[in-house]
């Protein structure tokens, strides 16, 4: 018999923090997804180079070795990785693009980068209409609290990019 | 290395499918010391495709910093019945394999 | 954080204010008082002001008996200007954190790292809160801000001659833009910070109301204690769960990887059952290593040919060859555990979609990213209850295992809170440890007694390939090289080198880390060198460190408060060493007599140049202390290996530092300010050199292994 803790209605009490200003008493909270809270996605154009954003030299070497001088824009991919790993060895991530994957619209690869690994690149999907879906998901590595990048390519030769930065908790004491 | 994959026993033509894949491996980094500080050295898978009936319905290129028993989730729309080949290649030249197959009606 | 009230010692309810929004276990009337309670207004995440002019400030570290949980609240309320009579700290919640995106910063609590790290963003909160406060009030009466003065939470328009506090503008200032810059205090100008209010946590302490991970009890909770493959790397192969199912109060047997664990209605019946439990273990290969052994293969790392370099000056093995006189010693240091006063415990409860836990840690991110991945549920579905730690000390800083344990354990009773504590032999037995060293020093003197060649070959237990893997390079652990490779002494040829030899015993940060044994080691060897040349030992040391003002600064203060070079009264010895560590630098006499291999450690002078302090009675406190480690550490305590496993299993047989040992500590606090240095681990890193020296001074002998006990030597 299950104990009342377990339907616990004070999950759902907890109050609406995360806004500054008077705070109620037990009102309603939202429970967000972590696909769509998060991610500041970073304009990542390399021709020129916009954005005052300190990314690491290999990595943007890394993303200009891949893609040329093409210009990357920021949006049509969702990069779901948990803010917080405890130490980075094995880290969930899904990728994600908005794309029909129609022969005439689909997602041709997806690339990920990572900011302070030893080496900038993580790993690189091939994909065609006949997945149906530009979704992949996969674990890796996080040497310490860093961005992830995940870059797009679509048939049309566009590219568009999603930043997410992960914090690793094993840092920070010595 | 063993392998082990998640295919759906059935489907129907043009339903959109996911497949998950898992490799045992330890995907050692080389970046790693052993317990007199000497470096371990690299041994990784370096790539992973899934071939449905003869062609190539998706490709990973791994680099150290995938997890170790490298996972993979992806999708795939179901054309014919047939056998989905699942090939891991890694950087000493072993190669395994992992066969699945799927009725598509 | 949660307001614990304990009507009786036996049961008692978590209430939650609204700031932080926990668990609240009903009683009768308490919807009333929580409705009073959630009147506060969040000015900036960092402040909330009730209309009474109360005022809550949050915390993002934790409190773990050295005082944070009061100093960071000086460091905010000292440019909020507020009353701070009205201030109450509480833990920032850790799932809000999470969902504003980490806005409360690094939440670890190591490193001696709490006050500096936070110390600029949270006095910029402060100045920030009262800036909006003003601005708020300047509105209200349509004059400008500049006009306006502020003082324990009264803002006042002089010219006009009106006045309003903090509590009756909090709303329309929460409403502002919160400035960026704001205008802080000149260091001269702290009215708070340097002085000694009132701790919060002393009181609860003292009268033993306050409440710790092992204290909680909810209804319905249950208990179980849990044993870890006993050889380190070990798992578990099997159990019989009849020879204790009918037991009273049993509940249940839950098993993973690597232990099992037993539940029962109460702790006692838990933890008897556990050891009534037949078990098998696969020892994991490792079931031979012993000390002994460990101690050979250290010796490997003495002996070997090419071994990485830490740090290069000169030529130190032409330097030594040269030499016209040449010294060489040997020292070692074992395994420590942390014995933290209240064992490993976690209290874990699976809901339908997330996770409750109440732990008491160093890291709240920590935990609730452990908590997370072990539930198998997002972040924000995790609530973590900070609880005030029984000791910290680097064991609960970065080890979750048993937070993980918990919520594998609560996952086979969904519903129910489990609270799983270790008991004090899964404590000692299953530490992380401080690693295990040995290391050879040789050193040359011209014929003028400069020392002018130094030569240290490192054999030792690297914590970094542990704990933080990328400060290795090359093999060289960079944390476990300190006091080396950055040794304040001008000598011209001086090689560090550094032979990795990591066993099976698993290691961590333990207070102070490198410094609990390097220090003696250097310090110790410099003492040998004094010795042979009669050098006296403070004189040796101050050429030597010409171009190291804050160095030189603290030996001399502790020199001059000690009184060095007087006469000592009959049978009274003494010792001095010197050690930075943590971005401060201590000193440290020790006075002692030795009465048939019995010591007696009279007094103990720490001088410690911090930079800026915060909270003064804390930072005496922390001195005192560090004493406290010290002595304990050096003469008292090892974990030594047999078979594989760890030898001492209570304080009976790894006895810390008693009261009746307890000496006079004499804290000089060295105020250069102009910089943030740690002050939590630093202050015990040059006592230990002090006392071995002051040992040697009183008795000729030299002692070059921890504990000292082993050379005969105890505490009377």
């Amino acid at each position: 018999m299950r104990s009342p803790f377990y339907f616990s209605p004070y999950l759902r009490s907890l109050p609406a923090t995360g806004a500054r200003g008077k705070i109620l008493a037990n009102p309603e909270m939202k429970r967000r997804r972590l696909l769509q809270a998060t991610a500041a996605s970073v304009a990542l154009s390399l021709v020129p180079l916009r954005n005052a954003r300190a990314t690491p030299e290999e990595m943007v070497e890394a993303i200009k070795q891949a893609f040329g001088e093409r210009s990357i824009q920021e949006g049509k991919v969702q990069l779901d990785l948990p803010k917080l790993a405890e130490n980075g060895n094995v880290v969930p991530v899904t990728i994600s693009v908005d794309s029909p994957m129609t022969p005439k619209d689909h997602v041709t690869a997806i690339h990920l980068f990572s900011e302070k690994n030893p080496l900038p690149n993580i790993v690189e999907f091939r994909l065609g209409p006949h997945n149906g879906k530009a979704r992949v998901a996969t674990r890796i590595r996080l040497a310490e609290t860093q961005k992830v990048v995940a870059v797009a390519s679509l048939s049309d030769g566009s590219l568009w990019s999603s930043t997410v930065e992960v914090v690793t908790t094993i840092t920070g004491c010595g | 290395m063993g392998a082990k994959v998640k295919v759906p026993e059935r489907a129907k033509k043009g339903e959109i499918i996911e497949i998950r894949a898992l490799a045992v491996h330890p995907m050692e980094t080389g970046f790693r010391h052993d317990n007199v500080g000497r470096k371990v050295p690299r041994h990784i898978v370096e790539s992973f495709t899934c071939h449905y009936a003869g062609s190539e319905v998706f490709y990973a290129k791994l680099h150290p910093a995938i997890a170790a028993n490298p996972y993979f989730v992806f999708h795939t729309i179901a054309t014919t019945p047939g056998e989905l080949v699942f090939t891991w290649k890694d950087d000493r030249g072993e190669v395994i394999t992992e066969r699945a197959h799927m009725e598509v009606t | 954080m949660n307001d614990i009230i304990n009507p009786d010692r036996r049961s008692f309810v978590i209430r939650s204010s609204a700031l932080t929004g926990a668990l609240v276990v009903g009683m009768p009337g308490w919807g009333e008082a929580l409705a009073a309670h959630h009147e506060g207004v969040e000015v900036t995440h960092w402040i909330v002001i009730h209309p009474d002019d109360s005022i809550v400030i949050r915390i993002a570290r934790s409190e773990l008996g050295q005082g944070s949980f009061t100093g960071l609240a000086m460091l905010v309320a000292e440019e909020l200007q507020c009353d701070w009579n009205k201030v109450r700290p509480e833990y920032a919640d850790v799932t809000d954190h999470i969902r504003r995106n980490r806005i409360f910063g690094a939440m670890t609590t190591g490193g001696s790292r709490a006050i500096r790290d936070s110390q600029e963003y949270l006095r910029k909160a402060g100045a920030s809160a009262r800036e909006m406060l003003v601005a708020a009030a300047a509105k209200q009466w349509g004059v400008s801000a500049a006009e306006c003065s502020v003082a324990n939470g009264v803002i006042a328009h002089q010219a006009s001659n009106r006045s309003t506090t903090f509590g009756k503008v909090a709303e329309a200032a929460s409403k502002l833009e919160i400035p960026k810059e704001p205008k802080l205090k000149d260091p001269k100008d702290w009215t708070l910070i340097g002085t000694s209010p009132p701790r919060f946590d002393i009181p609860e302490k003292t009268t033993g109301k306050q409440i710790f991970a092992a204290d909680v009890r909810l209804p319905g909770i249950v208990h179980a204690s849990i044993r870890q493959c006993p050889v380190f790397g070990g798992k578990l192969k099997s159990f019989d769960e009849s020879k204790i199912s009918g037991r009273r109060g049993f509940k249940k047997v839950v098993a993973a990887e690597d232990w099992v664990a037993v539940v029962a209605d109460n702790w006692w019946r838990a933890n008897e059952a556990l050891k009534a439990l037949p078990i098998e273990w696969d020892d994991g290969g490792n079931g031979k290593v012993s000390s002994e052994s460990i101690m050979q293969f250290l010796r490997t790392g003495i002996d070997a040919t090419d071994v990485p370099v830490a740090r290069k000056d000169g030529d130190a093995a032409q330097a030594l060859a040269g030499a016209a006189k040449t010294f060489e010693a040997e020292y070692y240091a074992p395994f420590l555990n942390h014995a933290t006063m209240e064992p490993q415990t976690a209290t874990a409860l699976i809901k339908v979609d997330g996770v409750e836990v109440w732990v008491g840690t160093q890291n709240g991110e920590s935990t609730i990213a452990a908590a997370s991945e072990a539930a198998g549920v997002p972040l924000e579905n995790v609530i973590v209850h900070k609880m005030h730690a029984g000791g910290g000390f680097g064991r609960r800083v970065l080890f979750n295992e048993f937070t993980k344990q918990a919520v594998r354990i609560a996952q086979a009773m969904p519903g129910t809170p489990v609270r799983l504590q270790w008991s004090r032999e899964e404590d000692m037995q299953q530490g992380r440890y401080r690693p295990v060293a040995l290391v050879k020093l040789k050193a040359g003197l011209d014929k003028d007694n400069r020392w002018v060649a130094w030569h240290v070959r490192q054999s030792e237990q690297s914590v970094a390939t542990a704990i933080l893997p990328q400060l290795v390079k090359n093999g060289v652990d960079t944390i476990g090289t300190r006091v080396f490779s950055d040794n304040p002494y001008d000598v011209p040829n001086f090689t560090d080198e550094y032979a990795m030899r990591n066993t099976h015993v698993p290691v961590g940060p333990w207070r102070a880390v490198a410094h609990t044994m390097n220090p003696l080691f250097r310090e110790g060897f410099i003492d040998e060198i004094c010795q042979a040349i009669k050098a006296d030992p403070y004189q040796f040391r101050r050429p030597l460190l010409a171009k190291k003002a804050k160095d030189l600064g603290v030996l001399d203060a502790v020199a001059k408060a000690a009184d060095w070079g007087k006469a000592m009264p009959q049978g009274v010895y003494r010792g001095i060493a010197l050690s930075d560590a943590y971005g401060s630098y201590t000193a440290a006499v020790v006075d002692l007599s030795v009465d048939d291999s019995q010591v007696n450690v009279k007094r103990v002078y720490v001088a410690l140049d911090s930079g800026y302090i915060v909270h003064r009675d804390a930072v005496i406190a922390q001195i005192e202390s560090g004493v406290v480690w010290a002595l304990g550490s050096a003469m008292l305590e090892e974990t030594t290996i047999k078979d594989g496993r760890a030898e001492q299993s209570n304080f009976s047989d790894y006895p810390v530092l008693r009261l009746a040992h307890m000496p006079e500590v004499v804290p000089v606090i060295v105020p250069s300010g102009g910089f943030w240095g740690g002050v939590g681990e630093p202050p015990l890193s040059a006592v230990i050199p002090a006392l071995a020296n002051a040992i040697f001074a009183a008795t000729g002998k030299r002692l070059r292994s921890m504990p000292f006990k082993n050379h005969g030597f105890s505490y009377s």
